[in-house]
């Protein structure tokens, strides 16, 4: 068998001219058990090339991985894969909703209320924001009191600007 | 230009970048290591993925780097490597001797011998054959990682090959 076409081939890889594809029929070559005498010698070197290809990381390394680097991300993941650090604020979030929704409803109230008190709208849903913004939540419990309080606080704050 | 993935493009990097890490530190427990600092520092430069011309390239870079310094800092050279890897193979060859006729005892020490010429190039010299031909990087790719020209990519390549070469024929014409 002639063997001109790996020998040059081969001439070319110590070279450094081979492609890829060319490195890879070289490659294919060695691997076979018989290979003739004159090219034995370089059967070994890409042995040992495939040797080296083989190693590769276990199987829990992805999940390892994903666990590190998803952990710090707020965003939940497809497959429940979200890191323990996320679990505790998404379990908040409903609360987060209501006291949000409760602010609104107050404010808006506020505001209604002193659109009849006063004519200048504008003004007092200035006013109304920054009482929600600053009276503890507690207050906000009896409704009629704490309205005249914050009706008050506004016309305080009116008078002063005046 | 589409969005990257850490999943799907990152990760399945990894043990190309395992192989890697593992020419240059020739130990698995550090190579390991190596990769998962690689895997989070590449994680936390995200934000700046979609300005990376290739992310692959990136995480090799990073990779090198990385198994370099590790390998700087435990403080050990090629010869520690090669005594490590030669009682490796020594236990291989042992274990073949018992069971396997003198031909095959040969061709393990024969490729014991390559290993070990493999392990002691220098590393820039390891690294390239690594990525050349274990991961078929084209040189651009390859130079591209290693911050060279095309042109002393294919230098270091040559003195490699060269070396290998040399070194087998030797074997082939005195015997082991």
């Amino acid at each position: 068998m002639d063997y001109k076409y790996i020998e040059q081939l081969l001439e070319r890889y110590w070279a450094c001219e081979t492609s890829l594809q060319e490195e890879h029929i070289l490659r294919t070559f060695f691997q076979q058990e018989e290979v003739p005498a004159h090219l034995m010698a370089y059967k070994a070197v890409f042995a040992v090339q495939q040797e080296q290809a083989e190693p590769v990381l276990g199987e829990d390394f992805d999940e390892r991985m994903l666990q590190k680097v998803e952990g710090e991300t707020v965003k939940a993941l497809p497959f429940g894969g979200a890191g323990r650090g996320t679990a505790w604020v998404s379990g908040f979030r409903p609360l987060y909703q209501a006291a949000g929704l409760v602010a609104l409803v107050l404010t808006i109230g506020i505001a209604a209320q002193r659109s009849f008190d006063e004519g200048n709208q504008s003004q007092q849903t200035q006013f109304a924001q920054s009482d929600s913004l600053t009276r503890p939540a507690d207050e906000f419990v009896v409704l009629p009191e704490q309205q005249e309080a914050a009706v008050a606080a506004g016309q305080d704050s009116v008078n002063l600007t005046r | 230009m589409r969005k990257i993935s850490f999943r799907d493009d990152v990760l399945p990097l990894k043990n190309g970048l395992y192989r890697l890490a593992l020419r240059i530190t020739l130990n698995a427990a550090e190579a390991e290591d190596t990769v998962q600092d690689t895997l989070i520092r590449v994680w936390e430069h995200r934000e700046e993925w979609e300005q990376i011309e290739s992310i692959e390239a990136y995480a090799y870079t990073i990779c090198r780097n990385i198994a370099l310094d590790i390998a700087g800092k435990a403080g050990h050279g090629n010869v520690q490597f090669s005594t490590i890897n030669l009682s490796a193979d020594s236990q291989i060859s042992n274990f073949n001797s018992q069971l396997l006729p003198d031909e095959s005892q040969e061709k393990q020490e024969r490729l014991s011998l390559v290993r070990k010429l493999m392990d002691t190039l220098p590393e820039v010299q390891r690294s390239i054959m690594e990525l050349r031909d274990i991961e078929g990087k084209t040189y651009q790719e390859i130079a591209n990682i290693l911050q060279l020209s095309e042109s002393q990519v294919k230098v270091y390549l040559h003195r490699a090959r060269t070396s290998i070469r040399q070194q087998a024929e030797k074997i082939e014409k005195y015997g082991l």
